[in-house]
């Protein structure tokens, strides 16, 4: 039964790291607009600029 | 005969004749221009929603904001080859216009890439300032119909202030579920009854650690409120839930430090986490809109400064007294002055509540916030900035007090926290006393069950949850309120005041539209003039002053005239038979059913037997009032307040019968001060206005509703916005605001119940943690559906009743009216 403890630390290192990843995607502004992105996809989206988004995203 | 043709690319109809290009119909050369710079660019997948989506372009120049001053606030980041900034763009509607904006590469070089925010209504732009100049980039957008408006700096840190709050309270909504999660998992031996004395104890101490981060971090709002409102000597609904809270996990805490027991940890995680959740909901934002704006919004940000004769911007904020000024057309004037050079109507209808518009000539005093319309004109300033006529409403007291309305309105949950708290505490003492009288063991057991179980917080999850639910139907129909407490306070109301210009009457200044088959020669205007002048029927009268505005005023002598009651008139002059009149008289077949509202507004004119057209004057009331105004005198009391001359509006009294019912010439200070007598009396009173004349009152009263044509963009601060075409619906959302009310009473009821049988088992004091755990989700879980289920519903025949009104699209986009509907009106 020993090896018990060892799995209750485990899983609950992993919701711990789920956790954070949470928090995370909360600060970095993911869950900030909702709406945009489903629109996005519906016209048809040249290369080039799909390039620049990725290029200047983080500026 | 079909003769309305709609703009390919804003939709609107086209009067006179459109122009023909490449195939589609345009109303005027701005649009045809749009299409023209589009399609050379290879974007015209721009027309390929189901409705033309495009704007009438914006000839503003916002090379100002080149400026420093403007500069440094917009830019937000720079390395002096690329530049990133912000533009709020209040048209933005639908995906053509994401597909347009996103794509502004492809229309100018300077452009690197563009992002939009839809819900924000915010584009983000990156540019090479070599190539092209913030200013340029502003007036780019205003160039293809997006005309970029600027915040000013308060509103934007509100909302930056907003969306920092939002952000936080969804990691602690995330913390106190993974925590209450946890616990749960960790609690399964405890509801199954294995009994291990190792891993109970490791389950305990792990439960703990969690509760304690659920408790202290994500609950740490609770403690800041409670504590600031307890100085204030007040207690709210939030004291008795903290609690509850607290004391289950004190109990929790030592049973599982003395090895007596596993604690309620779960039940309190999880409670925390259905309460912020509630918390989270309640606080919709529209992200697009603003209830916060001051007079400051509506004012130029930038001024045309004549010194020795040379034009120079500045901000507004350089303005000082005796300062030359530029107006141009259609700009606000930002401060009391006199008129210097030129002349000028300036239209105070927005400020003012005055439908009139002035004629003004050199020498006269003009006042802050008035519109010119006319020729540039040159003004010296007279007061400064704030000491205005207009602004000195903004220096009154309640301006001053953020806290105004809340302080001076309780809602019912914290009415009902009062007595909550008190009679929870009266309870666990004397179940307290009397355990320890007869049996010692058993007292401790038995309050602390009964403060766990009693709290409250069924009434702090319904509440945020049905009102969160209605803010969210309203905007559905186009009607955002700030926040839920506004929702409450609209329940409460039995007095309603309108405003008049702008409200129940729409804005002056819109010209009739003529939709003619042919150009008519000015001799046939000149016809067509003496014929109008022999009537005195009110749309008579306004073809006489629309053919006037037109330049053709010359009259010739006409014998043979007649009138046709009800018809309208005939005429030959030097052989050719004039007709004007109704669309029947003329012999006009219309495909779509002359419905009933625009019917008595167009004037059909036939000439020599060939029908022209018609002419169509815009109407003077919104479309329903009459309606609308007798459904809500039915259940309210209705006053109008009109900042406007009693002669202007004569139909209007006819809607308000009552002695002392409609007042007039009223200034802004004025109408302020009659919501405050009617309150004095004991009123309740929801003020319903559209300008900045109206925002003292708005502010003043119960709950002010800002009426809104266009983009939402244009409104004073006020607890609501109502867009114009929905404003019908005014008295279905008030039934809609109380039965809302109603449903949060109902459940109020139903977990009393619940607490009744938790509180039968607790006083015994033998309420196990297992029933606890049990019985406090399981209560904040129906309290959740409830609110969930009834609102729904609510709104369901919300919007069937909606549906069923004579209006033109308060539910969706759909232009055709249903004539059949009208017997609603005979109601």
């Amino acid at each position: 039964m020993e090896i018990m403890y060892v799995m209750i630390g485990l899983s609950l290192l992993m919701a711990i790291g789920f956790l954070i990843a949470f928090i995370w995607s909360v600060r970095a502004g993911q869950l900030e607009d909702l709406i945009t992105p489903a629109l996005r996809i519906l016209p048809e989206d040249s290369k080039i600029q799909k390039i620049i988004h990725k290029k200047y995203e983080g500026n | 005969m079909e003769l309305l043709t709609s703009c390919f690319h804003c939709g609107e109809d086209c009067t006179d004749k459109p122009i023909s290009f490449a195939g589609h119909d345009f109303c005027c050369h701005g649009c045809q221009q749009i299409y023209l710079l589009l399609s050379d660019h290879s974007l015209n997948d721009y027309y390929t929603c189901e409705k033309p989506p495009g704007h009438i372009p914006s000839a503003r120049n916002f090379s100002y904001l080149n400026n420093p001053a403007f500069y440094d606030r917009l830019i937000l980041f720079t390395n002096h080859s690329i530049s990133k900034s912000n533009f709020y763009l209040p048209s933005i509607h639908c995906r053509s216009c994401l597909y347009l904006l996103e794509n502004l590469n492809k229309l100018d070089q300077g452009v690197m890439s563009s992002k939009l925010d839809f819900g924000k209504k915010e584009l983000t732009v990156w540019f090479k300032e070599s190539l092209i100049n913030l200013g340029e980039l502003a007036n780019l957008l205003a160039s293809i119909g997006y005309e970029p408006i600027l915040d000013s700096e308060e509103i934007v840190g509100e909302k930056q202030k907003f969306s920092n709050q939002q952000k936080s309270l969804l990691i602690k909504m995330g913390v106190a579920g993974f925590c209450a999660g946890n616990i749960m998992l960790f609690s399964f031996p405890e509801y199954l009854g294995i009994d291990n004395g190792s891993f109970r104890q490791l389950f305990g101490f792990i439960n703990v650690a969690l509760g304690s981060v659920a408790v202290f971090y994500s609950g740490s709002d609770y403690f800041k409120n409670v504590w600031t409102h307890l100085k204030l000597g007040k207690i709210t609904i939030e004291a008795p839930i903290l609690l509850g809270i607290m004391v289950g996990y004190t109990r929790s805490v030592y049973e599982v430090l003395s090895k007596t027991g596993a604690g309620y940890m779960d039940s309190v995680s999880g409670l925390l986490f259905f309460l912020i959740v509630g918390k989270w909901f309640q606080q919709k934002s529209f992200d697009f809109l603003s209830f916060e704006r001051k007079y400051t919004s509506y004012f130029p940000l930038v001024i045309t400064k004549l010194i020795d004769g040379e034009q120079r911007m500045a901000p507004l904020q350089e303005l000082k007294v005796g300062d030359h000024l530029l107006i141009r057309n259609q700009e606000i004037i930002p401060a009391d002055s006199v008129l210097y050079k030129g002349s000028s109507q300036i239209d105070y209808s927005f400020v003012t509540g005055e439908s009139e518009i002035v004629t003004m000539k050199e020498g006269n005093s003009i006042y802050a916030g008035g519109k010119h319309i006319g020729k540039m004109i040159e003004i010296e300033v007279k007061k400064d900035l704030k000491q205005s006529h207009l602004t000195q409403l903004w220096e009154h007291q309640i301006f001053k007090d953020p806290l105004f309305k809340s302080e001076n309105w309780e809602n019912f949950a914290n009415k009902v926290g009062v007595y909550f708290t008190v009679g929870l505490l009266s309870l666990a003492l004397l179940v307290g006393i009397y355990w320890f009288l007869w049996d010692p063991t058993k007292w401790q057991n038995a309050v602390v069950s009964i403060l766990v179980i009693a709290c409250p917080c069924s009434l702090a999850i319904s509440y945020p949850f049905a009102l969160g639910h209605g803010i969210r139907w309203l905007a559905k129909f186009n009607f955002y309120l700030k926040d839920i407490q506004a929702l409450e306070r609209m329940a409460q109301v039995d007095t309603i005041v309108f405003d008049k210009t702008g409200t129940l009457t729409l804005q002056l200044g819109e010209l009739p539209k003529t939709y003619f088959n042919r150009v008519v020669k000015n001799e046939e205007w000149e016809h067509l003039y003496t014929i109008v002048q022999q009537s005195t029927h009110p749309i008579s009268r306004q073809a006489q002053r629309f053919i006037a505005h037109l330049g053709h005023t010359s009259e010739i002598s006409i014998e043979n005239i007649q009138e046709i009651t009800g018809m309208g008139l005939e005429s030959t002059i030097d052989g050719v038979l004039y007709r004007v009149g109704s669309a029947k008289f003329v012999g006009f077949q219309t495909k779509a059913p002359t419905d009933f509202y625009r019917s008595e507004t167009q004037l059909y004119i036939q000439i020599g037997g060939q029908i022209l057209g018609y002419i169509e004057f815009p109407w003077e009331n919104r479309e329903g009032v009459e309606l609308m105004l007798r459904k809500l005198q039915a259940r309210y009391d209705v006053y109008l307040l009109s900042g406007d001359q009693k002669s202007n509006s004569a139909n209007l009294l006819d809607w308000f019968p009552k002695e002392g019912h409609a007042l007039f010439e009223c200034s802004p200070m004025d109408k302020m001060k009659f919501i405050h007598e009617l309150q004095q009396a004991g009123k309740k009173v929801a003020m319903v206005g559209d300008g900045l004349n109206d925002a003292g009152a708005f502010k003043q009263a119960h709950i002010g509703i800002a009426i809104s044509d266009d983009h939402l963009h244009f409104t004073p601060s006020s607890d609501a916005i109502l867009q114009g075409k929905s404003m019908i619906g005014l008295p279905a959302f008030f039934k809609f605001s109380n039965q809302g009310l109603n449903l949060i009473k109902i459940s109020f009821l139903v977990s009393l119940v619940y607490n009744m049988i938790g509180l039968s088992f607790a006083i015994q004091g033998n309420l196990s943690p297992l029933v606890a755990a049990i019985l406090m989700p399981l209560n904040s879980v129906s309290m959740l559906l409830l609110a969930q289920v009834g609102m729904n519903t609510l709104g369901k025949k919300l919007k069937n009743k909606l549906k069923s009104y004579p209006s033109r699209s308060i539910c969706d986009s759909n232009h055709i009216l249903k004539t059949d509907k009208i017997g609603i009106l005979e109601n």
